[in-house]
């Protein structure tokens, strides 16, 4: 599957995602996408964090709670965290938050981590696509975060 | 001065314990367990216990237009409580702030009558420090290797945290009930940040840095994402839900849950929720009936396991349930002396009110000097999966402990 594949009013529906990108490999990856004029979804909001790391429930919990449809982090490779390990904690709680939306009777789509390469600027551009194609098939199966009660 | 005390949903331990009010003379107490017909009449201060709903709104407007204060007192009516993981089911418990926006807040699962008199009184209350500082087990905020369920009673130095086992301690201000003292580790009742239940999973989220998480490689971007499937970061913790957010759920920023409801507000709090955790629970929510409440969850469970509980255990459990019907008679004549009395009983025995030293198998803590504690500690838990059945109550358990189903009759 790949975004074109997405029904339209489905695709009408995914209006921000706030991703939070490290400032070394994510923000570095995005940047080289940027330089090969590649095209991604519009509905990509792009925060430029310092390390995935510093990036924590409350952070994700206020961009949803503020009318993001969907949160990831894009950080460095596993192993390759210019802050030592900011990568792997986020992805630690990352894994939490997605336990609590599972608990409440979410998807545990609305919050995802990924990595990317800073010199491949397709990393960073396949990531924002997979985001897309699984924040479309949570939507199609059970709804958006928003229309939960 | 007036003070009128308003007692809505739920259990009635907060409102119990205003009894207590009753013994200074300062000011004159009316106890409303009705609010609802309520004759409306002007009051100095109005105390709101027990936890809201909707439906309680107009009640509340009208408490609100003829009190010069409203204080909530217990975290059912300040937060939302331990009902309020009823949320998950789709409830809408919600805290006090909602209704009445300048209400002045007493925290605390049971509240501190201390601080409410206080409150009443208009007074500062004294600034109180985080619970870790007065904790007697230290911590080395070290990444764990591994998160336990269950841990060995004898280590008394190392912080629960440590050791794997969840505790809530860090964003919590020291209180009187000190489940900590009774090797059961703090679940947060008196947050000391604002949406401590987040911060704390935030928190045991870096801690859980050396535990693996499971990732798999993405075809699109050809990278790595977090992989869909259980790793031992979630098994490890099956219940995050219970853990962190038990008494915080409506505060804490996360959406209402929409997983399908019982029918039954009760039933819904202890869905979900895991055995080991069980007795702490209904400790919070049975109200006068906490111990009858917390004896029969445990000795269902024990009868049907085959478990034996020494002699020693049996005769603790019955001076409670003692205790339990002399308390109740105690709240009937309103004597806030033999209310003190009583309580002071049961909090020997049970540690507190919430009955933090009540366990499967015994007792967590050592009660008195003149028994070993091995005399009323006998049985190492384990999760038995099955349907456990005794009368008023009846729950169902799976392979990992989590209670699936359970019915609990009122009275």
């Amino acid at each position: 599957m790949s975004c074109e594949d997405i029904e339209p009013e489905v695709l009408e529906k995914i209006e921000d995602i706030v991703v939070f990108m490290c400032n070394e490999c994510g923000q570095g990856s995005a940047n080289t996408a940027g330089v090969a004029r590649m095209a991604y979804n519009p509905a990509i909001r792009i925060v430029r964090v310092q390390c995935t790391g510093q990036v924590g429930p409350i952070q994700i919990m206020d961009a949803l709670n503020n009318g993001a449809d969907a949160v990831a982090c894009i950080g460095c490779c596993l192993g390759a965290c210019h802050f030592f390990n900011g990568n792997i904690l986020s992805m630690h709680r990352i894994k939490l938050l997605k336990k609590v939306f599972k608990e409440l009777g979410y998807s545990d789509q609305f919050v995802n981590q990924y990595t990317s390469r800073a010199a491949e600027g397709e990393t960073a551009v396949g990531d924002f696509e997979d985001l897309v194609i699984r924040l479309a098939n949570a939507i199609k199966e059970e709804g958006t975060i928003k229309d939960g009660c | 001065m007036d003070v009128r005390i308003f007692q809505f949903n739920g259990c009635n331990k907060c409102f119990n314990e205003t009894i207590l009010l009753k013994g200074e003379s300062k000011y004159k107490v009316e106890f409303i367990e009705d609010p609802k017909n309520w004759k409306e009449m002007k009051t100095n201060v109005s105390v709101i216990t027990g936890y809201l709903l909707p439906e309680d709104k107009d009640v509340l407007e009208k408490i609100k237009s003829n009190s010069e204060r409203v204080i909530g007192y217990g975290n059912c009516a300040t937060m939302g409580g331990v009902f309020a993981l009823a949320n998950q089911h789709g409830y809408e418990v919600s805290p006090l702030n909602k209704f009445i926006e300048n209400a002045q807040k007493v925290n605390g699962c049971l509240g501190e009558v201390e601080e409410l008199s206080s409150a009443i009184n208009n007074e500062e209350i004294p600034k109180l420090k985080n619970l870790c500082t007065v904790c007697a087990r230290k911590t080395t905020c070290d990444y764990l290797d591994d998160v336990k369920r269950q841990i060995e009673l004898e280590d008394d130095t190392t912080c629960f945290n440590d050791l794997g086992y969840l505790c809530n301690g860090f964003v919590t201000k020291e209180c009187k009930e000190r489940c900590i003292d009774y090797n059961a580790p703090c679940r947060g009742c008196k947050p000391i940040v604002e949406r401590s239940g987040i911060r704390m999973l935030g928190m045991f989220g870096t801690l859980m840095g050396n535990i693996e998480v499971a990732t798999e490689h993405s075809e699109l971007g050809a990278t790595d994402k977090l992989a869909d499937r259980d790793d031992d970061i979630t098994d490890r913790l099956p219940d995050v839900l219970g853990n962190f957010f038990r008494f915080t759920l409506p505060t804490s920023g996360l959406p209402r849950g929409r997983i399908l409801s019982s029918g039954n507000i009760l039933d819904d709090v202890f869905t979900g929720r895991l055995i080991e955790e069980l007795p702490l629970i209904s400790g919070l929510l049975g109200g006068d009936h906490s111990i009858s409440l917390t004896l029969k969850i445990i000795e269902t469970y024990e009868e049907a396991n085959n478990i034996e509980v020494s002699e020693q255990t049996k005769s603790y459990r019955k001076e409670l349930l003692d205790l339990e019907s002399q308390l109740q008679n105690a709240i009937k004549n309103e004597d806030p002396k033999e209310y003190k009395k009583i309580t002071d009983e049961i909090r020997k025995i049970g540690g507190n009110m919430n009955l933090s030293n009540l366990y499967f198998g015994g007792f967590k803590s050592p009660i008195d000097d003149e028994h070993n504690f091995e005399d009323y500690k006998t049985h190492v838990f384990d999760v038995v999966e099955g349907t456990y059945k005794n009368g008023s109550v009846e729950f169902t358990i799976d392979p990992i402990g989590i209670v699936k189903e359970i019915k609990i009759k009122e009275g």
